[in-house]
Protein backbone atom coordinates (compact mmCIF):
# COMPACT_ATOMS: atom_id res chain seq x y z
CA UNK A 1 0.00 0.00 0.00
CA UNK A 2 2.88 2.34 0.85
CA UNK A 3 4.42 1.66 -2.57
CA UNK A 4 1.14 2.42 -4.31
CA UNK A 5 0.83 5.62 -2.33
CA UNK A 6 4.35 6.67 -3.26
CA UNK A 7 3.65 5.95 -6.93
CA UNK A 8 0.74 8.36 -6.83
CA UNK A 9 2.69 11.20 -5.23
CA UNK A 10 3.94 14.14 -7.23
CA UNK A 11 6.39 16.77 -6.03
CA UNK A 12 4.73 19.90 -4.77
CA UNK A 13 4.46 22.99 -6.90
CA UNK A 14 2.99 26.39 -6.18
CA UNK A 15 0.92 28.88 -8.06
CA UNK A 16 0.51 32.24 -6.35
CA UNK A 17 -2.13 34.57 -7.81
CA UNK A 18 -2.56 38.15 -6.71
CA UNK A 19 -4.37 41.21 -7.96
CA UNK A 20 -3.63 44.88 -7.70
CA UNK A 21 -3.61 48.07 -9.75
CA UNK A 22 -0.68 49.70 -11.54
CA UNK A 23 -1.59 53.02 -9.97
CA UNK A 24 -1.29 51.78 -6.38
CA UNK A 25 1.73 53.07 -4.49
CA UNK A 26 2.42 49.68 -3.02
CA UNK A 27 2.07 47.75 -6.25
CA UNK A 28 4.86 45.20 -6.47
CA UNK A 29 4.87 44.74 -10.22
CA UNK A 30 8.04 46.63 -10.93
CA UNK A 31 9.98 44.98 -8.11
CA UNK A 32 8.91 41.48 -9.13
CA UNK A 33 9.85 42.02 -12.77
CA UNK A 34 13.23 43.54 -11.90
CA UNK A 35 14.25 40.81 -9.48
CA UNK A 36 13.56 37.90 -11.83
CA UNK A 37 16.98 37.87 -13.43
CA UNK A 38 17.38 35.05 -15.92
CA UNK A 39 14.56 35.11 -18.42
CA UNK A 40 14.38 32.69 -21.34
CA UNK A 41 11.01 33.32 -22.91
CA UNK A 42 8.75 36.36 -22.94
CA UNK A 43 5.40 36.26 -24.69
CA UNK A 44 2.36 38.47 -24.87
CA UNK A 45 -1.14 38.03 -26.25
CA UNK A 46 -3.43 40.87 -27.31
CA UNK A 47 -7.03 39.95 -28.14
CA UNK A 48 -8.83 41.93 -30.85
CA UNK A 49 -5.55 43.00 -32.40
CA UNK A 50 -4.27 42.29 -35.89
CA UNK A 51 -1.32 44.67 -36.16
CA UNK A 52 1.27 45.59 -33.59
CA UNK A 53 1.83 49.29 -32.81
CA UNK A 54 5.14 50.84 -33.87
CA UNK A 55 6.16 51.39 -30.23
CA UNK A 56 5.53 47.77 -29.26
CA UNK A 57 7.21 46.47 -32.40
CA UNK A 58 10.33 48.55 -31.68
CA UNK A 59 10.50 47.31 -28.11
CA UNK A 60 10.12 43.71 -29.25
CA UNK A 61 12.94 44.08 -31.76
CA UNK A 62 15.21 45.74 -29.19
CA UNK A 63 15.12 43.18 -26.38
CA UNK A 64 18.71 42.17 -27.18
CA UNK A 65 21.54 41.80 -27.63
CA UNK A 66 22.91 39.14 -25.37
CA UNK A 67 26.30 37.43 -25.60
CA UNK A 68 27.64 33.92 -25.75
CA UNK A 69 31.20 33.09 -24.77
CA UNK A 70 32.76 29.64 -24.54
CA UNK A 71 35.37 28.42 -22.07
CA UNK A 72 35.44 31.63 -20.07
CA UNK A 73 37.50 31.22 -16.90
CA UNK A 74 35.39 32.00 -13.88
CA UNK A 75 38.00 34.29 -12.32
CA UNK A 76 37.45 36.73 -15.20
CA UNK A 77 34.13 37.67 -13.64
CA UNK A 78 35.72 38.85 -10.39
CA UNK A 79 38.57 40.91 -11.73
CA UNK A 80 38.87 44.56 -10.76
CA UNK A 81 38.55 45.57 -14.41
CA UNK A 82 35.39 43.55 -15.02
CA UNK A 83 33.71 44.91 -11.90
CA UNK A 84 34.57 48.51 -12.76
CA UNK A 85 33.67 48.20 -16.42
CA UNK A 86 30.38 46.34 -16.14
CA UNK A 87 29.16 45.57 -12.63
CA UNK A 88 29.45 49.13 -11.34
CA UNK A 89 28.21 50.81 -14.52
CA UNK A 90 24.98 48.97 -15.12
CA UNK A 91 23.26 45.67 -14.45
CA UNK A 92 25.30 42.65 -15.47
CA UNK A 93 23.77 39.20 -15.78
CA UNK A 94 25.43 35.87 -16.54
CA UNK A 95 24.38 32.23 -16.52
CA UNK A 96 26.30 29.13 -17.51
CA UNK A 97 25.08 27.66 -20.76
CA UNK A 98 23.96 24.02 -21.00
CA UNK A 99 24.69 23.21 -17.41
CA UNK A 100 21.83 21.25 -15.88
CA UNK A 101 21.34 22.48 -12.35
CA UNK A 102 20.40 19.01 -11.12
CA UNK A 103 23.58 17.44 -12.58
CA UNK A 104 26.34 19.99 -13.20
CA UNK A 105 28.09 22.91 -11.59
CA UNK A 106 26.24 26.07 -12.44
CA UNK A 107 27.29 29.67 -12.12
CA UNK A 108 25.08 32.73 -12.21
CA UNK A 109 25.86 36.41 -11.88
CA UNK A 110 23.19 38.56 -10.31
CA UNK A 111 23.17 42.31 -10.78
CA UNK A 112 23.28 43.24 -7.11
CA UNK A 113 24.54 41.44 -4.06
CA UNK A 114 25.85 37.95 -4.69
CA UNK A 115 27.19 35.34 -2.28
CA UNK A 116 30.61 36.57 -3.24
CA UNK A 117 29.81 40.24 -3.08
CA UNK A 118 31.68 41.73 -6.00
CA UNK A 119 31.02 45.30 -4.90
CA UNK A 120 32.43 44.55 -1.48
CA UNK A 121 35.45 42.74 -2.92
CA UNK A 122 36.29 45.55 -5.29
CA UNK A 123 36.74 47.96 -2.38
CA UNK A 124 39.82 46.14 -1.24
CA UNK A 125 41.58 44.11 -3.88
CA UNK A 126 44.51 43.41 -1.65
CA UNK A 127 42.33 41.83 1.00
CA UNK A 128 42.82 38.24 2.05
CA UNK A 129 39.22 37.57 1.07
CA UNK A 130 39.80 38.62 -2.53
CA UNK A 131 43.02 36.65 -2.74
CA UNK A 132 41.34 33.55 -1.40
CA UNK A 133 38.42 33.80 -3.84
CA UNK A 134 40.71 34.49 -6.75
CA UNK A 135 43.00 31.61 -5.81
CA UNK A 136 40.12 29.15 -5.56
CA UNK A 137 38.98 30.01 -9.08
CA UNK A 138 42.45 29.82 -10.61
CA UNK A 139 44.29 27.19 -8.60
CA UNK A 140 45.41 24.03 -10.43
CA UNK A 141 42.63 23.67 -13.00
CA UNK A 142 40.85 26.99 -13.48
CA UNK A 143 37.10 26.61 -13.58
CA UNK A 144 35.83 27.42 -17.05
CA UNK A 145 32.29 27.52 -18.35
CA UNK A 146 30.32 28.52 -21.42
CA UNK A 147 28.40 31.62 -20.45
CA UNK A 148 25.37 33.59 -21.51
CA UNK A 149 25.96 37.26 -20.67
CA UNK A 150 23.90 40.40 -20.79
CA UNK A 151 24.60 43.95 -19.69
CA UNK A 152 22.02 46.67 -19.25
CA UNK A 153 23.38 50.21 -19.03
CA UNK A 154 22.32 53.73 -19.85
CA UNK A 155 25.48 54.76 -21.66
CA UNK A 156 26.22 54.67 -25.35
CA UNK A 157 28.98 52.07 -25.22
CA UNK A 158 27.25 49.39 -27.24
CA UNK A 159 29.99 46.93 -27.98
CA UNK A 160 32.01 47.16 -24.77
CA UNK A 161 31.22 43.54 -23.89
CA UNK A 162 32.39 42.38 -27.33
CA UNK A 163 35.74 44.15 -27.12
CA UNK A 164 36.33 43.17 -23.49
CA UNK A 165 36.01 39.43 -24.12
CA UNK A 166 37.24 39.44 -27.72
CA UNK A 167 40.15 37.12 -26.85
CA UNK A 168 37.61 34.47 -25.82
CA UNK A 169 35.72 34.59 -29.09
CA UNK A 170 32.59 36.20 -27.64
CA UNK A 171 29.56 36.22 -29.95
CA UNK A 172 26.72 38.69 -29.98
CA UNK A 173 23.24 37.20 -30.38
CA UNK A 174 19.78 38.64 -30.87
CA UNK A 175 16.74 37.06 -29.22
CA UNK A 176 14.50 35.10 -31.57
CA UNK A 177 11.14 36.75 -32.21
CA UNK A 178 8.03 34.90 -33.40
CA UNK A 179 4.97 36.94 -34.34
CA UNK A 180 1.61 35.53 -35.36
CA UNK A 181 -2.09 36.19 -35.32
CA UNK A 182 -4.81 33.75 -34.31
CA UNK A 183 -8.25 33.90 -35.91
CA UNK A 184 -11.55 33.15 -34.23
CA UNK A 185 -9.87 32.57 -30.89
CA UNK A 186 -11.96 31.50 -27.89
CA UNK A 187 -10.95 33.66 -24.94
CA UNK A 188 -12.07 33.31 -21.32
CA UNK A 189 -14.26 36.05 -19.87
CA UNK A 190 -12.53 37.63 -16.88
CA UNK A 191 -13.46 40.13 -14.21
CA UNK A 192 -10.51 41.99 -12.72
CA UNK A 193 -12.03 41.93 -9.23
CA UNK A 194 -12.72 38.18 -9.30
CA UNK A 195 -9.38 36.38 -9.06
CA UNK A 196 -11.12 33.15 -8.23
CA UNK A 197 -13.69 33.54 -10.97
CA UNK A 198 -17.46 33.74 -10.57
CA UNK A 199 -19.62 30.75 -11.56
CA UNK A 200 -21.27 31.43 -14.89
CA UNK A 201 -19.85 34.96 -15.07
CA UNK A 202 -16.06 34.88 -15.14
CA UNK A 203 -13.13 32.46 -15.24
CA UNK A 204 -10.52 32.09 -12.52
CA UNK A 205 -6.84 33.01 -12.67
CA UNK A 206 -5.62 29.37 -12.78
CA UNK A 207 -8.04 28.64 -15.62
CA UNK A 208 -6.68 31.62 -17.51
CA UNK A 209 -3.11 30.39 -17.02
CA UNK A 210 -4.02 26.93 -18.35
CA UNK A 211 -5.77 28.48 -21.33
CA UNK A 212 -2.75 30.67 -22.10
CA UNK A 213 -0.56 27.57 -22.07
CA UNK A 214 -2.96 25.85 -24.46
CA UNK A 215 -2.92 28.80 -26.86
CA UNK A 216 0.88 29.08 -26.94
CA UNK A 217 1.19 25.31 -27.34
CA UNK A 218 -1.30 25.34 -30.24
CA UNK A 219 -3.70 23.01 -28.48
CA UNK A 220 -7.30 22.62 -29.61
CA UNK A 221 -9.60 24.71 -27.45
CA UNK A 222 -13.03 23.36 -28.32
CA UNK A 223 -13.03 19.60 -27.80
CA UNK A 224 -16.25 17.83 -26.89
CA UNK A 225 -16.35 16.13 -23.46
CA UNK A 226 -16.56 12.73 -25.14
CA UNK A 227 -13.70 13.34 -27.59
CA UNK A 228 -11.39 10.33 -27.65
CA UNK A 229 -8.16 12.30 -28.18
CA UNK A 230 -8.58 15.28 -25.86
CA UNK A 231 -11.28 16.71 -23.67
CA UNK A 232 -9.59 20.06 -23.06
CA UNK A 233 -11.63 23.10 -23.92
CA UNK A 234 -11.53 26.83 -23.25
CA UNK A 235 -12.81 27.62 -19.74
CA UNK A 236 -16.33 29.00 -19.62
CA UNK A 237 -17.71 31.57 -19.95
CA UNK A 238 -15.80 32.55 -23.07
CA UNK A 239 -16.11 34.79 -26.10
CA UNK A 240 -14.72 34.41 -29.58
CA UNK A 241 -12.44 37.20 -30.82
CA UNK A 242 -11.96 37.70 -34.53
CA UNK A 243 -8.19 38.13 -34.22
CA UNK A 244 -5.53 37.98 -31.53
CA UNK A 245 -1.87 38.96 -31.74
CA UNK A 246 0.72 36.59 -30.30
CA UNK A 247 4.38 37.40 -29.82
CA UNK A 248 7.13 35.21 -28.37
CA UNK A 249 10.72 36.31 -27.72
CA UNK A 250 13.34 33.75 -26.69
CA UNK A 251 16.94 34.28 -25.64
CA UNK A 252 18.68 35.68 -22.57
CA UNK A 253 16.43 38.63 -21.81
CA UNK A 254 17.15 41.20 -19.12
CA UNK A 255 14.45 42.32 -16.66
CA UNK A 256 14.84 45.97 -17.67
CA UNK A 257 13.61 45.21 -21.18
CA UNK A 258 10.68 43.21 -19.80
CA UNK A 259 9.73 46.14 -17.61
CA UNK A 260 9.63 48.38 -20.69
CA UNK A 261 7.37 45.87 -22.44
CA UNK A 262 5.08 45.73 -19.43
CA UNK A 263 4.83 49.52 -19.30
CA UNK A 264 4.08 49.72 -23.01
CA UNK A 265 1.36 47.07 -22.69
CA UNK A 266 -0.18 49.12 -19.85
CA UNK A 267 -0.24 52.10 -22.22
CA UNK A 268 -2.12 49.94 -24.75
CA UNK A 269 -5.32 51.01 -23.03
CA UNK A 270 -4.55 54.75 -23.13
CA UNK A 271 -6.82 54.77 -26.16
CA UNK A 272 -10.11 52.87 -26.18
CA UNK A 273 -9.65 49.29 -27.33
CA UNK A 274 -11.97 46.36 -27.93
CA UNK A 275 -9.73 44.08 -25.89
CA UNK A 276 -10.74 43.84 -22.21
CA UNK A 277 -7.25 42.63 -21.18
CA UNK A 278 -3.83 41.62 -22.50
CA UNK A 279 -1.32 39.15 -21.06
CA UNK A 280 2.45 39.17 -20.61
CA UNK A 281 4.15 35.89 -19.63
CA UNK A 282 7.78 35.35 -18.68
CA UNK A 283 9.57 32.04 -18.22
CA UNK A 284 12.86 31.75 -16.42
CA UNK A 285 15.75 29.53 -17.38
CA UNK A 286 15.14 26.04 -16.03
CA UNK A 287 18.78 25.86 -14.90
CA UNK A 288 19.07 29.20 -13.13
CA UNK A 289 20.04 28.69 -9.47
CA UNK A 290 17.66 31.47 -8.41
CA UNK A 291 14.09 32.41 -9.19
CA UNK A 292 13.41 35.85 -7.66
CA UNK A 293 16.33 37.71 -6.06
CA UNK A 294 18.30 35.02 -4.22
CA UNK A 295 15.40 32.61 -3.73
CA UNK A 296 16.69 29.17 -4.54
CA UNK A 297 15.47 27.52 -7.72
CA UNK A 298 15.94 23.84 -8.47
CA UNK A 299 15.03 21.17 -10.98
CA UNK A 300 13.10 18.14 -9.77
CA UNK A 301 10.93 16.73 -12.53
CA UNK A 302 10.75 20.18 -14.11
CA UNK A 303 12.58 23.50 -13.81
CA UNK A 304 9.70 25.89 -14.17
CA UNK A 305 9.66 29.33 -12.64
CA UNK A 306 7.42 31.67 -14.51
CA UNK A 307 5.13 34.62 -14.03
CA UNK A 308 2.20 36.01 -15.94
CA UNK A 309 0.52 39.42 -15.92
CA UNK A 310 -3.08 39.94 -17.00
CA UNK A 311 -3.39 43.67 -17.67
CA UNK A 312 -6.95 44.95 -17.63
CA UNK A 313 -8.23 48.03 -19.42
CA UNK A 314 -8.86 49.79 -16.09
CA UNK A 315 -5.20 49.39 -15.03
CA UNK A 316 -6.05 46.55 -12.65
CA UNK A 317 -3.78 43.58 -13.05
CA UNK A 318 -3.46 39.96 -12.03
CA UNK A 319 -0.02 38.54 -11.34
CA UNK A 320 0.53 34.81 -11.24
CA UNK A 321 3.85 33.31 -10.14
CA UNK A 322 4.51 29.61 -10.54
CA UNK A 323 7.40 27.52 -9.22
CA UNK A 324 8.23 23.83 -8.94
CA UNK A 325 9.21 21.44 -6.19
CA UNK A 326 12.78 22.45 -5.44
CA UNK A 327 11.99 26.16 -5.24
CA UNK A 328 11.52 28.64 -2.47
CA UNK A 329 8.06 30.13 -2.37
CA UNK A 330 7.60 33.08 -4.76
CA UNK A 331 7.99 36.46 -3.04
CA UNK B 1 -4.28 43.32 -3.25
CA UNK B 2 -5.37 39.82 -2.61
CA UNK B 3 -3.63 36.55 -3.20
CA UNK B 4 -4.33 32.90 -3.05
CA UNK B 5 -2.21 29.86 -3.57
CA UNK B 6 -3.10 26.67 -5.25
CA UNK B 7 -1.13 23.50 -5.59
CA UNK B 8 -1.88 22.36 -9.10
CA UNK B 9 -3.16 18.88 -9.59
CA UNK B 10 -2.68 18.07 -13.23
CA UNK B 11 0.83 17.62 -14.53
CA UNK B 12 1.37 17.84 -18.25
CA UNK B 13 3.94 15.80 -20.03
CA UNK B 14 5.75 16.78 -23.20
CA UNK B 15 6.77 13.64 -24.99
CA UNK B 16 8.44 13.20 -28.35
CA UNK B 17 7.95 9.73 -29.74
CA UNK B 18 10.77 8.32 -31.77
CA UNK B 19 9.17 5.81 -34.05
CA UNK B 20 11.48 4.44 -36.62
CA UNK B 21 8.80 2.51 -38.44
CA UNK B 22 6.22 5.29 -38.63
CA UNK B 23 4.21 3.49 -35.99
CA UNK B 24 2.27 6.37 -34.60
CA UNK B 25 0.71 8.42 -37.36
CA UNK B 26 -2.00 10.38 -35.62
CA UNK B 27 -3.09 11.76 -32.28
CA UNK B 28 -5.79 9.08 -32.16
CA UNK B 29 -3.25 6.30 -32.53
CA UNK B 30 -1.06 7.88 -29.86
CA UNK B 31 -4.00 8.01 -27.51
CA UNK B 32 -4.84 4.36 -28.15
CA UNK B 33 -1.22 3.43 -27.65
CA UNK B 34 -0.99 5.28 -24.34
CA UNK B 35 -4.15 3.58 -23.13
CA UNK B 36 -2.83 0.16 -24.08
CA UNK B 37 0.42 0.91 -22.22
CA UNK B 38 -1.42 1.70 -19.05
CA UNK B 39 -3.63 -1.34 -19.43
CA UNK B 40 -0.69 -3.63 -19.99
CA UNK B 41 1.36 -2.26 -17.11
CA UNK B 42 -1.47 -2.34 -14.64
CA UNK B 43 -1.79 -6.09 -15.16
CA UNK B 44 -4.71 -5.72 -17.50
CA UNK B 45 -7.04 -4.41 -14.87
CA UNK B 46 -9.49 -2.21 -16.71
CA UNK B 47 -10.24 -0.15 -13.63
CA UNK B 48 -6.63 0.87 -13.12
CA UNK B 49 -6.20 1.66 -16.79
CA UNK B 50 -9.10 4.09 -16.78
CA UNK B 51 -7.16 7.26 -15.98
CA UNK B 52 -8.36 10.28 -17.94
CA UNK B 53 -5.69 11.16 -20.46
CA UNK B 54 -5.70 13.97 -23.04
CA UNK B 55 -3.44 14.35 -26.05
CA UNK B 56 -3.41 18.14 -26.07
CA UNK B 57 -1.15 18.47 -29.09
CA UNK B 58 0.44 16.12 -31.57
CA UNK B 59 2.93 17.19 -34.19
CA UNK B 60 3.57 14.62 -36.90
CA UNK B 61 6.62 16.44 -38.25
CA UNK B 62 8.57 16.19 -35.00
CA UNK B 63 6.66 13.17 -33.67
CA UNK B 64 6.13 15.02 -30.43
CA UNK B 65 3.07 15.45 -28.27
CA UNK B 66 1.83 17.10 -25.12
CA UNK B 67 -0.11 14.75 -22.86
CA UNK B 68 -2.19 15.75 -19.89
CA UNK B 69 -2.95 13.44 -16.98
CA UNK B 70 -3.99 13.87 -13.38
CA UNK B 71 -1.11 13.98 -10.91
CA UNK B 72 -1.86 10.58 -9.39
CA UNK B 73 -1.47 9.00 -12.83
CA UNK B 74 1.81 10.67 -13.77
CA UNK B 75 4.17 7.94 -12.57
CA UNK B 76 2.11 5.20 -14.18
CA UNK B 77 1.91 6.97 -17.53
CA UNK B 78 5.58 7.99 -17.53
CA UNK B 79 6.83 4.52 -16.65
CA UNK B 80 4.47 2.84 -19.12
CA UNK B 81 5.63 4.96 -22.02
CA UNK B 82 9.28 4.63 -21.02
CA UNK B 83 9.04 0.86 -20.95
CA UNK B 84 7.30 0.65 -24.31
CA UNK B 85 9.67 -0.96 -26.79
CA UNK B 86 7.52 -1.72 -29.79
CA UNK B 87 4.28 -0.75 -31.43
CA UNK B 88 2.43 -2.86 -33.97
CA UNK B 89 5.41 -5.17 -34.13
CA UNK B 90 7.93 -2.40 -34.86
CA UNK B 91 10.56 -1.02 -32.50
CA UNK B 92 9.99 2.39 -31.02
CA UNK B 93 11.04 4.53 -28.07
CA UNK B 94 9.46 7.38 -26.14
CA UNK B 95 11.47 10.08 -24.47
CA UNK B 96 9.93 12.43 -21.94
CA UNK B 97 11.28 15.93 -22.56
CA UNK B 98 9.46 18.06 -20.04
CA UNK B 99 7.04 17.54 -17.21
CA UNK B 100 5.18 20.37 -15.56
CA UNK B 101 1.90 21.11 -13.83
CA UNK B 102 1.80 24.37 -15.81
CA UNK B 103 0.94 24.05 -19.46
CA UNK B 104 2.51 27.43 -20.15
CA UNK B 105 5.86 26.04 -19.04
CA UNK B 106 5.68 23.45 -21.82
CA UNK B 107 5.48 26.07 -24.56
CA UNK B 108 9.19 26.78 -24.11
CA UNK B 109 12.19 24.75 -22.92
CA UNK B 110 15.38 26.62 -22.08
CA UNK B 111 17.31 23.36 -22.27
CA UNK B 112 16.63 23.40 -26.00
CA UNK B 113 18.38 26.75 -26.55
CA UNK B 114 21.09 25.96 -29.11
CA UNK B 115 23.85 28.47 -29.70
CA UNK B 116 26.72 26.35 -30.98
Amino acid sequence: MATLRRLREVPRHLLVCEKSNFGHDKSRHRHLVETHYHNYRVSFLIPECGILSKELKNLVMETGPYYFVKNLPLHELITHEFINTFVKKGSCYALTYHTNIDEDNTVALLPNVVSIDLMDLSLNLDSKKYERVSWSFKEKKPLKFDFLLAWHHTGAEESRMMSYFSSYGIQERQPRVALSTASELQCPVLRSGELGGAPGAACSAPELLDWLGAVFSNAQLNNEPNNFVSTYCCPQPSTVVAKAYLCTITGFIVPEKIRLLLEQLCRYFDEPKLAPWVTLSVQGFADSPVSWRENEHGFRKGGEHLYNFVIFNNQDYWLQMAVGANDDCPP
Amino acid sequence: TSRFRRAKQEPNVNIPGVSRAQGVASAGELRALAESCKERDSGRRQVDAALPLDILTYEEKTLSAILRICSSGLVKLWSSLTLLGSYKGKKCAFRVIQVSPFLLALSGNSRELVLD
